[in-house]
């Protein structure tokens, strides 16, 4: 176990990201307790768990913004020391977007083209990559604008664009799509998702959105009150979820089956006994999804295009301000979202016979 | 109505007959206040910059003190920089009194807390975000710096501007340290007063008219600096 | 504002022009300075602002400043000021109107070969209608005598200097002779001004109150000061004498005694003398020399004139000691009467 006491210019590429026994505590407080873990290089790390879990914490001291209580970071089976000189260098080579975005306050080109200036790169270079990187995001015509005047998710994108210009051996991310609309937060996860399998990033992203890691992810680790809470591929975490992970993700409509796709490309799902039609493309096991506000609910059976359509009790209603989260059981049971006005009009109670219709486009694969 | 009518016209008439007295008086008054302003910004902006990006022990109380200074009548400083620089004062053998670098140093003493408070304010302003992103891409602390420093740009502008105001329009310190010596040292301030006590009030408006109209091509041209780039 | 339509980058670039214009002129305003000020020896002198203010030193200096080729830079501050900032070593020469100060300069080691030049009078002016019935009256002491009566009825006010200037001190020594210690807490109608000559004459006319003023100034503001006229004038306890006072060598050497001497000699030369004689303003002679009238100089408090004139005399400045401010050029300049300064350099307001 030597140390970086000598080089200033690390010149092996990062392989492994290694936390061993990391603690953190503020003002007495352990934020994080005794964490170990490993990840690959160009592996899709993510880190999952409930506000205040400790998520940020853990990537803040990779990231070598902060020092540990405890423990150490560990970049290729080399230690992390405490020369300010030494974590400088390494914090070259990586980069973190933040859950809040700060830009400076100038135009998008130059919040980009920053950490090319700050290397000292040529305006040609920089000039040339900026472009690339905006295209990338999504956002070449925004050179000029100023940067504040931007939307959260633009914003976002220009401080992904910021991390990724420099071309870093690892990309952290901290809940990098909350607040955003869906149209950005899917720009985010393909440049994302690009750069970890296309340009080979190592990614270490926490999120406490449960569908994006699951889509996105390698593998993935729980957090619970600053303590691993479990760690494991993506399928083994999502395949079988916990009930801690059940507790705080939006695990509703979540279920595992077997898909066999016929000759017209639609799928036919069986999950435990009850078949469902879906438009996706997967066979053998499958996890699937269906959002609760994609559900129809009726009194009588609906003669539609959906394809799905079956029969139960209402065994629990929730009010939820406008709406009403509805839970039926029809053999399995899936939790539908209708307005309450709705749910009033229909006359609907605890032990309503309803029917529930939703199309085949609306199963989700995950 | 009748003497600011005629203040006016002189103003006009001194300017445009480019009267040499009138021209040394403000080229003195730019110069002194300028330089006093520029030296004592590259003093005061790395020091209030300083403080406002460390915490330690007493910040609060220092600030207290920074914060009661900027208020220091600049006559007072006027009269501690005289028994500095005075014959009979520990700086007496280099004889710097009555000259326009003995103004400079006591505008220089008057702006330093200025410029430092102002620079503390503007720097606390800069998101705190900043630093840990800017650190997170790779900046080394002296970049680090730097870009705080662009990021403030607004608020230190109003340092100088606050600062040079001040400068230019004060009388006390420049007459004591000074000496109003026609050619010499006598500044745009110190040329009113003495006008004003001849009762020549109409060239004593003129000279105030001309004071204001310095004050005012400086001010724009900072605020020109001030908010460059930044427009859109 | 038209200037909001111009682009920004054009604004931008006429700042910059004009602050690079702005520093050219100053870097060209110093070297000019440096070039033409620098090799050229100066005499700092401290005198009051009566004095500079009625104009008599716009009038003898320039002379002065061609014949020996150096520069006056003149301190115009209340005798107070002058004195105590003699005493501290920071002029070469005081030329003040204040005998006690003088005395007490030269006794305490300050001030060397003390000697009188000319002298002025004090007048006292009041409001036309005159309260107090002092118009006419030839002494002095009586006619305050009478402002304090009237002032104790409520009828008149009296302003004073209060800031330790010549004026201020020849008021006070009055007050003394008749035993009035003037405050303004014990007389109501006696205001305390602390302020120059000119706005203590300005305060008056506006109050249409009394008080004492050296006859220069007066004639420079009566114009403005619609509503007063002399009262009193002429006693001899209303003259008020000169003196000029080089700084003590011994004890400040760095200043510059030669220029010091050279300048009172100047000012008790038979031809000086003369010049301020000559000096008149609106018509009136201002001046009175006294150098070479040894009976007055006496009476008015320079018991030694006879012997310090006779020293001046014989004084050669420039066998003097020297100080750190001489050089060979200045030497062989002494010699060469007629070098002329720069006379476009001493334009004053007169044209305004």
């Amino acid at each position: 176990m030597g140390s970086y006491a000598t080089t200033v210019e690390w010149a092996e590429k990062i392989m492994l990201v290694e936390a061993r026994g990391l603690t953190k505590a503020y003002e007495g407080r352990e934020v994080l307790k005794d964490i170990n873990l490993t990840v690959q290089e160009a592996e899709f790390f993510t880190v999952v768990g409930p506000s205040g879990s400790g998520k940020t914490t853990l990537l803040r001291l990779i990231d070598l913004l902060e020092q540990p209580s405890r423990g150490r970071v560990i970049f290729n089976d080399v230690e992390v020391g405490d020369s300010e000189r030494e974590r400088h260098a390494l914090r070259r080579r990586i980069s973190m977007v933040f859950q809040q975005t700060v830009l400076l306050n100038s135009s998008v080109y130059d919040n980009v083209a920053y950490p090319l200036k700050i290397r000292n790169q040529t305006g040609n270079t920089i000039y040339r990559k900026v472009q690339e990187t905006l295209e990338l995001v999504g956002l070449k015509e925004f050179e000029k604008r100023k940067a504040t005047t931007l939307s959260g998710g633009e914003m976002q994108r220009v401080a992904l664009a910021q991390a990724i210009i420099y071309e870093p051996e690892l990309l952290l991310l901290d809940e990098p799509t909350v607040n955003l609309d869906p149209r950005n937060v899917t720009i985010i996860e393909n440049v994302i998702s690009h750069v970890n399998k296309n340009l080979k990033m190592t990614v270490i992203m926490a999120t406490h959105n449960m569908l994006q890691a699951e889509q996105l992810a390698d593998r993935v680790a729980i957090l619970k009150e600053g303590e691993l809470a479990g760690i494991g591929h993506a399928e083994e975490i999502f395949g079988k979820p916990s009930d801690f992970l059940a507790s705080f993700a939006r695990l509703n409509n979540v279920f595992s089956g077997v898909s066999h796709v016929d000759e017209e490309g639609l799928a036919k799902i069986d999950i435990d006994g009850l078949k469902l039609e879906a438009t996706i493309t997967r066979t053998g096991k499958v996890t699937l999804f269906i959002r609760p506000e994609d559900i129809i609910l009726s009194t009588s059976p609906i003669a539609s295009s959906a394809r799905n359509t079956f029969r139960g009790k209402i065994i629990e209603a929730t009010d939820l301000n406008r709406n009403v989260q509805v839970k039926v059981d029809v053999g399995k049971v899936f939790v539908a979202t209708i307005t309450r006005r709705s749910f009033q009009e229909m006359q609907l109670n605890l032990g309503s016979e309803v029917y529930l219709t939703f199309k085949a486009s609306a199963v989700h694969a995950v | 109505m009748n003497p600011i009518l005629e203040g006016l016209v002189k103003a006009l008439w001194l300017l445009v007959s480019l009267d040499p007295e009138v021209y040394s008086i403000m080229f003195l008054s730019l110069r002194v206040s300028g330089i006093a302003v520029i030296i004592g910004a590259a003093l005061s902006i790395p020091c209030g910059a300083t403080i406002a990006l460390r915490d330690f022990r007493g910040k609060r109380f220092l600030m207290s003190i920074i914060n009661t200074l900027m208020g220091l009548p600049p006559v007072v400083v006027g009269l501690l920089v005289y028994l500095l620089l005075s014959t009979s004062g520990p700086l007496g053998p280099f004889q710097l009194l009555y000259t326009p670098t003995a103004m400079i140093i006591a505008q220089l003493i008057m702006v330093v807390p200025i410029i430092i408070g102002v620079t503390v304010s503007a720097v606390s302003a800069v998101d705190k975000g900043i630093r840990e992103k800017v650190l997170s891409m790779g900046a080394t602390g002296w970049q680090l710096t730097v870009t705080i420093l662009r990021e403030a740009k607004i608020g230190l502008l109003t340092a100088l501007i606050v600062s040079f105001g001040a400068a230019i329009s004060e009388v006390g310190a420049v007459m004591i340290v000074g000496g109003n010596i026609r050619w010499i040292t006598r500044v745009l301030t110190t040329a009113i007063v003495f006008e004003t006590e001849l009762g020549e009030f109409g060239i004593a408006l003129a000279l105030g008219i001309i004071l204001l109209l310095l004050a005012f091509i400086i001010n724009w041209v900072l605020t020109q600096l001030q908010w460059s780039g930044l427009r859109r | 504002m038209t200037v909001a339509r111009v682009k920004p980058e054009t604004r931008l670039t006429v700042s910059i022009t004009i602050l690079v214009v702005l520093v050219a002129g100053g870097v060209l305003a110093v070297s000019y300075e440096y070039y033409h000020w620098r090799p050229m020896q100066y005499m700092i002198l401290a005198t009051t602002t009566s004095t500079y203010d009625s104009g008599l030193l716009d009038y003898l200096i320039p002379v002065f400043e061609s014949k020996y080729n150096i520069q006056v830079r003149i301190l115009s501050k209340g005798t107070g000021e002058s004195i105590e900032i003699a005493k501290r070593g920071d002029v070469d020469v005081v030329l003040v109107h204040a005998k006690t100060l003088e005395e007490a300069f030269v006794n305490e080691g300050y001030g060397v070969h003390r000697v009188g030049v000319m002298y002025n009078d004090f007048i006292v002016i009041g409001p036309k209608n005159d309260p107090a019935g002092i118009k006419g009256i030839t002494n002095a002491t009586t006619a305050f005598h009478k402002i304090v009566e009237t002032g104790n009825q409520g009828r008149a006010i009296f302003i004073s200097r209060a800031d330790r200037s010549g004026t201020n001190a020849k008021e006070l020594e009055i007050w003394t002779k008749i035993n009035v210690k003037p405050s303004n807490k014990t007389y109501s109608w006696y205001l305390e001004a602390g302020a120059g000559m000119g706005t203590v004459l300005r305060m008056t006319n506006e109050k249409q109150a009394y008080t004492l003023t050296d006859r220069g100034t007066w004639v420079a503001f009566r114009d403005q000061l619609k509503n007063l006229e002399v009262l009193v004038e002429k006693d001899i306890i209303l003259l008020n004498p000169y003196g000029v006072i080089p700084v003590n060598p011994q004890k400040y050497p760095q200043r510059n005694y030669k220029a010091a001497v050279a300048f009172a000699k100047f000012l008790i030369s038979e031809e000086r003398q003369r010049l301020i004689a000559d000096f008149k303003k609106e018509g009136e002679t201002l001046f009175f020399p006294m150098a070479r009238d040894f009976g007055k100089a006496t009476q008015l408090g320079f018991p030694n004139q006879a012997q310090e004139v006779a020293w001046y005399d014989t004084q050669d400045p420039l066998a003097l000691q020297s100080t750190p401010f001489v050089t060979i050029a200045e030497l062989s300049a002494f010699h060469n009467l007629e070098v002329n300064f720069s006379p476009s350099l001493i334009c004053s307001w007169d044209g305004m």
